[in-house]
């Protein structure tokens, strides 16, 4: 394998990890501030490139111009499911509002099947399967495009949490929900917006993996576990160290895809997250600021 | 969060626990027990089948469930089938096995259990298929099935109950060389495999393309196998890229297909001609792609253009039916069920051993061309060599079947 | 009332209809048992862990797979004996979990959920790219499984097994240890008691006897492969068991079983929805019924005494 395959190879990895950083930072926000194991993220981040194809098919809005229209509808539709459904079992442990969050994963599965069939889809825009030269290195352009939205984003993300009002709300009752709430910070709205936001980086990161790959209604599972990863390398609730675990991560899977073979980069990162929970399971970056 | 250790009194309660215990056996079991009275009491002929409705493999499972609905209402048009001299009606029970193989087996238990099936139909791909298979030889139920790979049926046991109409995997291999060699395709004969690690993947990428490689002076310059929901071949597609591979040979399953086919293009990459075996053969291939479909072939065993009776007319019906566009799986799905109720009618029974014999003697023209079943319990479909073209399917070879002109090489 | 005796009449009553039932009720009943007892032994196992030690997993899968995958093993290639295959199965998970306790108890709370779950997919993952096991083909059987009455009666006997070694277990001084652990692992530790040791029995006992439902479910099969043996729907159907039936109530995981194999079974006559609506019962039970079924029923069964006794303390907060 030439040098040039090896590094296009790599920066690939690590443009689309951190691509997927952006769902991750979704799961570990809900995570960190909530303490809620949300298994229908990965539902929430197929709704969201089922969207962007249906608003490019039906009012040709092309789905990068649509992202934050994409990224809003989400937090809207998952807004209402905190305040209904998760929120009256945060206090009753783990298992509760996990398992809720599981009966609505197999829900949004079913109800796209039936809406959408079980059929592959993907949204289909020419800059999405261009390639990108830069001397002898090629990578995909929405690869580039993805990375950079998302690190917007996320940028974007760090500035809410740690600049505004909400943002010190959000980090009290993070910290401690009790004590934030004696001090008057309204805890559950500030889950209900978490979670909504944490929706909204989904579907804008499934909207992404929309245009650069292919999706179906039972899809969503495996993103879950590769923004599992991320999230743990990163930290929970470090929110550049999430940018930083998917890149690593897009990285070490790239370079295993490579030695090994594509089929076992999903191995290699699952190995490698186990691996890191068993060595430093507050994850390689330390605790963040949320 | 408290814990109240109620210490022996949990144990006195416990008896109430015990009482509710028997309430919800006693409710549970009612229901339970409830259909089983409802299904053997009418005077109809019953058979069921297990598909994938949900989960991954739901593509599949709508049109399986279209092609044996659909030959059921056709004979229940017609009258039903005669049994001991008297027309009955027939009845099908389709249970969701939500793409899960022991979802599957115990579907295809209830059914036997609980609804008394006269006979079975299968589920789709061998995973699902073998699993609800092995519960019906077991239960000595005759069942029909496609949409399971002749290798990988007859590599799980001899079979004595089950019958399977489909292609095989070691033809559907060779199809891509033969139409090359045939059509005198010109490349650099340098060429990339990749294929999944399923049953039939293994054997096609893993063995049958290296040596047939070989054997037409191919020169393999990557080969990959994968896990079959594995969407990530940069590092492949880089490969094959540098090595500058004409041809490229995949065997994949619709989603990896069109995610593949996308990161080609991403890369930079645009081999001469491409074939994506399972994959690239239903229509949503090429509306996921749009012009990224354009050239690609495809294995096929079935195509509305067939001169078999009621092959155009199949498609037809679907289309009018559903509104959408057919696959081929709609008509082996309904080729099996009517080969298992025309055996049905020509036992003249309810008999398990005798409907099983009656599929044995099998031999007669369906939609998907003549069914006579080998010693192995197959019934082996032929193969042709399909194009996508301008977003159709176009049988591109053999010169007898062809419904249009191969297109060489893939547009750029 | 205080005493034993009645509870043990009781109990050995309900064991004595759950296995006897189903095999009056012929055949179907039979199946519809099977399923029951294996899905009672993997929430039985899931509830010691969990219910009673706090340990949340979503790896139930691993020792499903393991379990099905070492009984055909055995079976194939060296001893025509179930027993033996069986107890191969439970000791091969138990030792799998020996081996990995040491990275998964330094995971806490929903470390360990998410750490679990990662294990049981990278196994999944494993299988299917390693060829040596049948890779993603599998392994078949070789030869035919005993009939379903057979099976029931081996399924029985694992049940009546488990239910002794959980009982057993609930009553001794591991248990009130196991809580202790649960509740606050540092106070514990102070006085006197040796977490790791006290995790490890409750997860090393629970995988093995998830390792044996795998193993016969393996077997009941006939064919094992890697997408439906590690699936991730066994280890959400032993969470859901539990949740539903009641979380530490020792007849949470019967109660849970009962509710979600008959669910699954009677929804699948309605193949469009059938999915859609079981996520829909499991939503509501865990809202409205948090300390599950049995939770429920017990608070039913307060509320009626209660029309004697002035207060009577809420029940069933064993989350």
């Amino acid at each position: 394998m030439s040098g040039a395959v090896l590094v296009s190879n790599l920066i690939s990895g690590v443009l689309l990890g951190g691509d997927l950083a952006l769902t991750a930072l979704g799961l570990s926000l809900v995570l960190g501030v909530m303490r809620v194991v949300n298994l229908a993220h990965g539902e929430f981040l197929i709704g969201g490139a089922y969207l962007g194809m249906f608003m490019l098919q039906l009012f040709g809005i092309d789905p990068l111009v649509g992202l934050l229209l994409i990224g809003l509808i989400l937090a809207v539709l998952a807004y209402p499911i905190q305040k209904f459904l998760l929120s009256p079992l945060i206090e009753k442990g783990v298992e509760a509002p996990m398992m809720t969050a599981f009966g609505l994963s197999v829900i949004l599965q079913n109800v796209y099947t039936i809406l959408f069939s079980g059929d592959t889809r993907s949204i289909e825009r020419s800059y999405a399967t261009e390639p990108l030269v830069i001397g002898s290195v090629t990578v995909a352009q929405i690869y580039v495009i993805g990375f950079a939205i998302s690190v917007v984003i996320i940028v974007l993300v760090h500035l809410l949490v740690s600049r505004t009002g909400f943002g010190r709300d959000l980090r009290a009752a993070a910290t401690d929900p009790t004590a934030a709430g004696i001090m008057g910070v309204d805890v559950k709205r500030v889950y209900a917006l978490t979670f909504a936001l944490g929706a909204a980086c989904a579907g804008v990161g499934g909207t992404l993996i929309g245009l650069a790959f292919s999706f179906t209604p039972t899809s969503g599972s495996g993103y879950l576990l590769t923004n599992f990863a991320i999230m743990v390398l990163g930290g929970l609730g470090n929110i550049f160290g999430t940018l930083i675990g998917g890149m690593l991560l897009g990285f070490l899977q790239s370079l295993g895809g490579v030695t090994l073979g594509d089929g076992y980069r999903e191995l290699v990162g699952l190995v490698i997250f186990l691996g890191v929970l068993a060595v430093k399971p507050q994850g390689l970056l330390s605790r963040g600021r949320i | 969060m408290n814990h109240t250790h109620q210490g022996t009194s949990v144990f006195a309660r416990s008896a109430a626990l015990a009482s509710s215990i028997f309430g919800i056996l006693a409710v549970a079991g009612a229901a339970l027990t409830a259909p089983a009275t409802a299904a053997s009491a009418a005077d109809e002929v019953v058979i069921g089948a297990p598909l994938p409705l949900n989960g991954p493999l739901a593509g599949f499972g709508s049109f399986d469930q279209w092609g044996y609905q659909h030959a059921v209402d056709e004979v229940n048009k017609a009258g039903g089938v005669t049994i001991d001299g008297k027309k009955r009606m027939v009845k099908l029970i389709i249970r969701d096995d939500k793409t899960d193989p022991n979802v599957s087996a115990s579907n295809v238990e209830t059914l036997i259990s609980r609804d008394h099936v006269t006979a079975l139909l299968g589920s789709c791909t061998p995973m699902l298929v073998n699993a609800g298979a092995l519960v019906a030889e077991r239960h000595k139920v005759p069942m029909v099935t496609g949409c399971d790979p002749l290798g990988a049926f007859t590599s799980v046991r001899k079979w004595n109950w089950v019958w399977d109409i489909f292609f095989d995997e070691r033809e559907l291999a060779s199809l891509a060389f033969k139409t090359m060699k045939d059509l005198g395709i010109k490349t650099d004969n340098k060429m990339a495999i990749m294929a999944d690690n399923g049953p039939d993947g293994l054997i096609v990428g893993g063995k049958v393309w290296p040596m047939l490689a070989k054997e037409n002076g191919y020169e393999v310059v990557a080969n990959g196998s994968f896990p079959v929901d594995n969407t990530q071949f940069t590092s492949i597609v880089a490969q094959a890229k540098n090595a500058g591979a004409d041809v490229v040979m995949s065997d994949f399953v619709t989603p990896p297909a069109v995610a593949l086919r996308k990161q080609m293009k991403e890369g930079g990459y645009s081999p001469k001609l491409m074939v994506i075996e399972k994959g690239a053969e239903p229509v949503q291939f090429a509306e996921a792609l749009g012009p990224l479909a354009e050239g690609i072939l495809v294995g096929g065993y079935w195509d509305p253009s067939f001169p078999y009776p009621g092959a155009a007319d199949l498609e037809k019906q679907f289309e009018k039916d559903t509104g959408k566009s057919g696959s081929q799986h709609i008509a082996d799905s309904y080729a099996a069920a009517k080969v298992l109720l025309d055996a049905i009618e020509a036992a003249g029974s309810t008999d398990p051993a005798k409907i099983n014999a009656a599929i044995a003697k099998t031999d007669k023209t369906y939609v998907v061309g003549p069914v006579k079943f080998s010693p192995e319990h197959t019934s082996k479909l032929e193969l042709v060599e399909d194009q996508w073209q301008n977003g159709k399917s176009v049988v591109v070879w053999p010169a007898n079947r062809a419904t249009g002109k191969f297109e060489f090489p893939i547009p750029n | 009332m205080n005493t034993w005796r009645p509870t043990i009449l009781w109990m050995a009553a309900a064991l004595v209809v759950i296995v006897l039932v189903p095999l009056s009720t012929g055949e179907y009943g039979i199946e519809i048992g099977f399923r029951l007892l294996l899905y009672i032994v993997l929430g039985e196992a899931w509830n010691l862990m969990a219910g009673y030690g706090g340990l949340v997993s979503l790896g139930t899968a691993s020792s499903v797979g393991i379990g099905a995958y070492v009984l055909v093993g055995m079976l194939n290639h060296i001893s025509p004996s179930l027993p033996l295959a069986l107890t191969a199965s439970a000791v091969a998970a138990a030792i799998l979990a020996a081996i990995v306790s040491p990275a998964v108890f330094r995971l806490r709370g929903l470390y360990f959920t998410v750490g679990t779950l990662a294990l049981g997919e990278a196994l999944r993952l494993f299988m299917i790219n390693f060829n040596y096991f049948g890779g993603a083909t599998g392994l078949f059987l070789r030869d035919d499984p005993p009939s379903p009455t057979g099976l029931y009666i081996y399924a029985a006997v694992v049940f009546a097994l488990a239910t002794i070694v959980i009982s057993i277990y609930t009553r001794s001084r591991l248990s009130i240890a196991l809580r202790a652990v649960r509740d606050d692992e540092a106070a514990a530790a102070q006085i006197g008691v040796r977490a790791f040791r006290v995790k490890l029995a409750a997860f090393t006992v629970a995988s093995a006897l998830m390792a044996v439902a795998g193993a016969l479910q393996g077997l009941h099969l006939g064919t094992i492969e890697p997408y439906g043996t590690f699936g991730l729907q066994w280890s959400i159907d032993a969470v859901t068991i539990v949740v539903v039936g009641g979380m530490g109530q020792r007849a949470g995981a019967i109660v849970g079983a009962i509710v979600v194999v008959a669910l699954a079974e009677l929804l699948a006559d309605y193949p469009e929805l059938h999915v859609a609506i079981n996520g829909l019962i499991l939503i509501i039970v865990i809202r409205f019924a948090p300390a599950g079924l049995t939770g429920l029923a017990k608070r039913w069964w307060q509320y009626r005494k209660a029309a004697a006794t002035p207060f009577a303390p809420a029940a069933g907060n064993a989350s």
